[in-house]
């Protein structure tokens, strides 16, 4: 059953999650965890009709205001706190939410309700004013960027309220409420004018969406992790995503809202802590990661906060997996059960597999090189040529044949030509958003930055080896392998799997059949992505075909539509994935 | 306005330029550039290589030396100075976005972005979207002081909407001009004309 206060706004409880199309994404994935048993904090909608009837008529429709305080007095009673009043005060998130995921709608506003009454409130509760006091400057610098769209100089943390206040008045114009239920009210209507914001009207444009489908907004208790020994916070892998083992893999810090662990300011725990102090909550974790995992058919990246000992699930989504342990985790999903085998080829990309079977340092060339200089790993790969410190002197060496490394002090636009024409990059300042590490991993350049001022009188005019995975800058040509994909069990598992279900069979160079391929290398389209095709249909009749382009994702694209029975091509399985996903997509589009 | 300095300045964002190349960034006619740089090769302040033209090196430092003659009053103009200051505070998001484009957080690990992760993109593109409609009223207000800013507001516009159509190498490709490619060269310009240095 689900509970309605009037119209135009719904609850989100127990029961059968209400429509999609009705309460929006966000608000379906925080019913559709309830409703598989697992305890969120209180929330209720509003629902897109209410959206469609502002957007019709340029106002809320009247009921509305008294529906959302009915909801919001849901909540209190849901929570035992107040919206706007001490000694426990309510705080909510705003999130909108359309039935699709879109570009340009409004952005979460966190922290809604606190004012000067309720941030003292919220100081005596947790015995922490500075918390408080931070959280109600966090609120003010969302409210101002998200709801009121503006460029805010950065608030200087000692100022406090009224004048974090003004600094965003002066800067916009308008200043942000102090009552908690008009904060409120700007903030939903906010979400129903992103609805026609420029990007979300030229999103559905561009995707055939109607114009009418409308956004939800979705209203949710603050919990907080902060307010004893018995609350914390953390996320929890249902497995473990930087190796695949199928083990969870969690992190708890106790005492702490969710931003602590993300900012990296404090060293979280690992999740056997929260075993220590709260086994009960723990168990239940555990458990939920399991049905969450079965229940999405994917491993799961879990928030969870723990509030004076009561498990609040936040959010749960597939993870984003390390690229050897999304193939570890396709093949052990597809092993289990979980998935089918069609399904676990195409949850690995042709560029996940490409970067496994990249060539890396020999381990036993590393343990003897000497290091030049290190820095902050910017962009993957491996480069080897001589160091060269001028742009202009790059890129004339690389044209007349020669291997350079482009190392500065520092990257600008002036270095662009220089940087293409290099086999890797280094610098002595700059992290990874510097411009050498942006446009490094733009060209897909080995790129090592942050070495260090007076690294350069190192390296001018030697010859090195260039690791940018590990950052490191190593003298002299060392000696580059390429892992064999043929010793990965999750590898062979997987190529075995794709060449079932692939239109085109891709075979090692070494294989016996190799042999009666036509070579096409000697075709200048064949070179060519966008004229691969005309060189295939040089060569037709011929069964398989290698050289060339043939192993890239158009060279595959073009032998399967010219009826090739094979191309040969090392490694065997970025192609195989390549073909396998054409197929499907093609089926898709039938 | 100084045509030679201003095709100079010119050269100085757009490396290894062509003619329409500097002409396009700078709002000059093309045939006015393409004789202005014949002269700037002839006094040995520019170099031509097939067709494309860089400073002479001894050329930058009469540059840098002569921006205080050409554009004291824009320093001076506080809606200039507004403006950039509001293109600073935006190009630490910008920097952020483009990493986050290009990488993907597995846990601490950053892997590169291989754009298979279809949502993941359109968020990034979404949040490029809300960045460029707040950096358009900044490239206003310094275009009411200098009118030729307005061309990197349409620049930026165009690799934009490319990108939200799908061409999602207009977001950060660096051999175009990509989203990435246009800020940059903006943010150069701004530089150059304020007299700053690049922080890293």
């Amino acid at each position: 059953m689900t509970l309605g206060f009037g119209q135009w706004t719904l609850a989100i409880d127990a029961g059968d999650p209400p429509s999609r199309d009705l309460i929006g994404g966000k608000a379906w994935s925080v019913a559709r965890m309830q409703a598989l048993g697992l305890t969120v904090p209180p929330a209720f909608v509003v629902t897109t009709a209410a959206c469609n009837a502002y957007l019709a008529t340029g106002r809320e429709p009247p009921e509305l205001e008294a529906e959302i305080d009915a909801g919001i007095g849901w909540l209190e009673s849901k929570t035992g706190r107040s919206f706007g009043a001490g000694p426990h005060p309510l705080l909510v998130s705003v999130r909108s939410g359309a039935p699709v995921s879109m570009p340009g709608m409004m952005d979460t506003v966190l922290n809604l309700g606190i004012n000067e009454t309720t941030e003292a409130a919220l100081a005596t509760e947790c015995g922490d004013p500075a918390f408080a006091r931070n959280t109600h400057k966090r609120f003010l610098d969302l409210y101002a960027h998200i709801v009121l769209r503006a460029t805010t100089p950065e608030l200087d943390e000692a100022a406090g309220p009224p004048a974090w206040r003004a600094t965003i008045a002066a800067s916009c114009g308008t200043s942000v409420p102090t009552n908690t239920r008009e904060q409120l009210r700007h903030a939903v209507r906010a979400v129903f004018e992103s609805w026609n914001s420029r990007r979300a009207r030229r999103y559905r444009q561009l995707h055939a969406i109607p114009d009418d489908l409308g956004t939800a907004v979705a209203v949710q208790a603050m919990v907080f992790g902060n307010l004893d020994a018995h609350s914390g916070t953390g996320v929890l892998f249902s497995r473990n995503p930087s190796t695949g083992a199928a083990e969870p893999h969690g992190e708890y810090l106790a005492r702490a809202q969710g931003e602590d662990v993300v900012s990296g300011k404090f060293t979280p725990q690992p999740l056997s802590a929260l075993g220590a102090i709260l086994p009960e909550a723990h168990a239940r974790l555990l458990d939920a990661a399991r049905t969450l995992e079965k229940a999405g058919r994917d491993v799961q990246d879990i928030e969870f906060t723990v509030e004076r000992g009561q498990l609040y699930f936040l959010q749960s989504r597939s993870a984003k997996l390390a690229p050897h342990a999304a193939v570890r985790i396709a093949v052990a999903l597809a092993e289990e059960g979980l998935i089918d085998r069609r399904s676990a080829v195409l949850r690995v990309s042709p560029d996940q597999v490409r970067l496994l079977l990249s060539p890396r340092i020999a381990e036993r060339a590393r343990a003897g090189a000497r290091v030049l200089a290190s820095g902050e790993p910017a962009s993957p790969g491996v480069g080897i040529g001589y160091v060269v410190t001028d742009s202009d002197e790059a890129e004339r060496r690389a044209e007349a044949g020669e291997a350079v490394i482009l190392a500065r002090p520092t990257t600008s636009p002036d270095d662009l030509h220089g940087m293409i024409a290099a086999k890797a990059v280094v610098t002595e300042q700059g992290g990874s958003t510097s411009h050498a590490a942006v446009v490094g991993r733009a060209l897909g350049l080995p790129c090592v930055v942050g070495c260090g001022k007076g690294a350069l009188d190192q390296l001018t005019g030697q010859r090195v080896t260039v690791d940018g995975l590990a950052g490191k800058v190593y003298a002299g040509a060392l000696e580059v392998e390429a892992p064999d994909e043929s010793r990965n069990y999750a590898l062979t598992r997987l190529s075995h799997w794709a060449t079932a279900e692939s239109p085109l069979r891709v075979i090692s160079a070494a294989s016996a059949e190799a042999t009666t391929a036509t070579d096409i290398s000697n075709d200048p389209d064949a070179a060519d992505l966008e004229r691969i095709g005309l060189a295939l249909v040089r060569v037709k009749g011929a069964r398989g075909v290698r050289g060339g382009m043939i192993a890239s994702h158009e060279g595959v694209v073009a032998a399967i539509q010219s009826g090739l029975e094979f191309i040969v091509a090392d490694p065997v399985l970025p192609p195989l994935l390549v073909a396998v996903r054409h197929a499907d997509a093609k089926v898709e589009n039938a | 306005m100084n045509e030679m300095h201003l095709v100079m300045h010119g050269l100085a964002i757009k490396k290894h330029a062509s003619p329409e190349d500097v002409a396009a960034i700078l709002g000059l006619d093309c045939d006015d550039v393409r004789e202005t740089l014949t002269k700037l090769v002839a006094a040995k302040r520019a170099v031509e290589v097939k067709g494309r033209y860089m400073l002479a090196p001894a050329a930058r430092m009469l540059l840098d030396a002569d921006y205080s003659r050409y554009y004291d009053a824009e320093r001076a103009n506080p809606a200039f100075q507004a403006g950039y200051a509001g293109f600073e505070r935006l190009n630490g998001s910008l920097k952020q976005l483009i990493t986050d484009w290009q990488t993907i957080s597995v846990r601490a690990e950053q892997v590169p972005n291989d754009h298979s992760d279809k949502d993941y993109d359109l968020k990034i593109i979404d949040r490029l979207g809300d960045l460029h409609e707040r950096v358009e009223p900044i490239i206003n207000q310094l275009a009411s002081a200098l009118p030729r800013m307005a061309i990197y507001g349409a620049k930026l516009a165009a690799a934009l909407e490319k990108a939200e159509a799908g061409a999602i190498a207009w977001v950060s490709d660096a051999k175009i001009d990509s989203y990435h490619t246009v800020w940059f060269e903006l943010h150069e310009d701004l530089l150059r004309l304020m007299r700053r240095e690049r922080t890293e």
